[in-house]
């Protein structure tokens, strides 16, 4: 027992330096090639340091960075959720289909709405919108009056809706111009950058307060994992916990989409990642779920901006080269019930 | 004068779709004592349980809990006083034993010392303290048995609600879980198939078939050989408080 607990400080405090780190040497870091010696000067904004660096430093990589972290704690944390209420450990944030809900929106809006109109409702907006019209469908397709949610039938209805949305993102690309068609995929795979500070409040706000909400229901979440009917027979409001948990999931991966595209594999990966580390009870599983989702994002963005530099690669395209291995072995792992 | 029941249930059905799967059930439980809930298979005993710990609503109908109405009871009161092994299947993977045990006393405000002491004293009881700490994704049929026992022993309720508590169990612990929810001295509304088990335990039964309660009372009187023929279409009769079948009709 209290090895146990010693384990679970160690690996927090780890956690919490590794995220520091990655996070320093994120804005420390970049396709820019700087002098070491002035990018300390521009990060500790010291008197003589050059007024550029410490624009790029402050005004790009950091909010970039923060943006990026957060996206990486929402998805982790959505991810959580996602796994916990659907009692399945391969659910996923995107499966009720709201990256591809975000996708047609968003294709639609770069390949048909008029670039004008587009640019003053801003696209992130309206991607948002698309990923929750997704989200509401697939909600209404599973949820019957008398019995609440079933499990199996939102599965079926979030495969459905994205499947039918990925079809309407495939229309526009195909209808659109060549260039216009590469601007729609460019933000399709997801990217970080040209992040301003103005950019980061939906996340900075949504993020923390749900990490909080649902480490406050950790228990209750542990006792979903018994089964709905244990879980009812202890008194926990099943249906209406995982009705207000779904809505939380789909909040925090809309903002993530809409702030950074379609990041894929956090929400599934990370969450395994962390129950392997620590278990499956929530009150460590969210917190250091959160953690993880944010470091591996934080890490993948820098290696997006330094792997072709100056080239930078899109997120979801490295996400997924590097997330592919473990989630086969996890995968594995699921498959010999371990 | 008979003491006031922990819980009535009147007139009470229930319905999904076309299907009636409890008709105007009504029967009342005195407290401290031990009911078997008899039938054969899909006579109605889960369904009744299932709204008993409040995972189905009745139709129609009232279930009164120490004369309170059912649907007026805070869920977490409720399930403080009502405590529920169910039959559901799960994966239990990424928790260990004594967190699941731990669950069990939710509905309860307790300082973390006595939930502690609680759920280890239980999982004690039900032969698993030495794993407290184990994984519990390897635990066998039996074991994940004991673990939900051991749950519901550390609620300690005022009333056990068994849907088939020797599932899975061997001959030792069906005894020994049995003997400890009895010495409790709660109420206790369990399920059975094994009439043996039915016949050692229950002060009286309660006999289910086709939603309706059909007989209640001691389960030599409830089964006699025209029940047993009828409902459970067997041929046998109730010799020294034994079950003697003699096969199927």
């Amino acid at each position: 027992m209290e090895k146990a607990k010693g384990r679970t400080a160690t690996l927090f405090t780890l956690a919490v330096v590794t995220l520091v780190a990655v996070s320093l040497a994120g804005v420390y870091w970049g396709t820019a090639d700087l002098a070491w010696d002035a990018r300390l000067k521009a990060l500790l904004r010291l008197p003589d340091a050059e007024r550029h660096l410490e624009l790029i430093i402050w005004e790009w990589r950091l909010p970039r960075v923060i943006l990026v972290a957060l996206v990486g704690a929402g998805l982790a944390l959505a991810g959580v959720l996602m796994q916990a209420l659907l009692r399945n450990p391969l659910a996923d944030p995107y499966l009720l289909g709201l990256s591809s809900g975000a996708s047609a929106a968003a294709a639609a809006a770069i390949v048909w709405l008029p670039a004008a109109f587009v640019a003053t409702v801003s696209l992130p907006v309206l991607a948002f919108a698309g990923a929750m019209s997704a989200f509401l469908i697939t909600l209404g397709l599973s949820f019957s009056p008398g019995r609440g949610l079933d499990r199996l039938v939102l599965i079926l209805a979030g495969i459905a809706v994205s499947l039918f949305f990925q079809s309407i993102t495939a229309f526009f690309l195909h209808i659109a111009d060549p260039h216009v068609t590469q601007q729609a995929l460019q933000w399709l795979m997801g990217s970080a950058a040209g992040t301003k500070w103005v950019d980061l409040w939906p996340l900075a706000i949504t993020v923390p307060i749900l990490i909080v909400v649902a480490y406050a229901f950790a228990p209750m979440l542990d006792a979903i994992l018994l089964g709905d009917e244990r879980a009812t027979a202890l008194g926990i409001p099943v249906n209406v916990l995982r009705m207000g948990f779904f809505s939380a999931a789909a909040l925090l991966t809309g903002l993530s989409v809409a702030a950074a595209g379609i990041v894929g594999f956090v929400g599934l990966i990370v969450p395994h990642m962390a129950r392997l580390l620590i278990g499956a009870a929530h009150k460590r599983l969210i917190p250091l779920s959160a953690l993880l989702g944010a470091i591996v994002l934080v890490v993948v963005d820098l290696m997006c901006r330094i792997v072709l530099a100056p080239k930078e690669l899109p997120l979801g395209v490295l996400l997924a080269l590097l997330a592919a291995p473990p989630f086969v072995l996890i995968l594995r792992r699921v498959r010999r019930g371990v | 004068m008979a003491s006031e029941p922990i819980l009535a249930v009147s007139n009470v059905s229930l319905r999904k779709g076309q299907a009636l799967l409890l008709d105007d059930v009504s029967f009342v439980l005195q407290p401290g004592r031990f009911y078997g809930l008899l039938g054969p298979n899909g006579a109605g005993k889960s369904s009744l349980l299932k709204i008993l710990y409040r995972a189905d609503k009745a139709s129609s109908g009232s279930i009164k809990l120490s004369g309170q109405e059912l649907a007026t009871i805070p869920r977490r009161a409720y399930a403080s006083r009502v405590g529920a092994l169910v039959q559901e299947s799960v994966s239990l993977s990424g928790l260990s034993l004594l967190e699941v045990v731990r669950l069990g006393l939710l509905p309860r405000r307790l300082d973390p010392a006595e939930i502690d002491t609680r759920s280890r004293a239980a999982l004690d009881d039900v032969g698993l303290s030495h794993r407290a700490d184990d994984d519990a994704t390897h635990l066998s049929g039996g074991e994940q048995q004991r673990l939900f026992f051991a749950q519901i022993l550390a609620l300690a309720p005022d009333l056990y609600l068994l849907d088939e508590p020797h599932n899975h169990l061997d001959l030792h612990f069906q005894y020994r879980l049995l003997d400890l929810v009895r010495q409790r001295g709660a109420t206790i509304l369990a399920s059975f198939h094994d009439m043996g088990l039915a016949a050692r335990y229950c002060d009286e039964v309660l006999l289910v078939d086709h939603g309706r309660i059909v007989g209640q009372g001691p389960i030599a009187n409830v089964l006699s050989r025209e029940r047993l023929a009828e409902t459970y279409r067997v041929d046998g009769a109730f010799v020294d408080g034994r079950l003697e079948v003699r096969g199927a009709v």
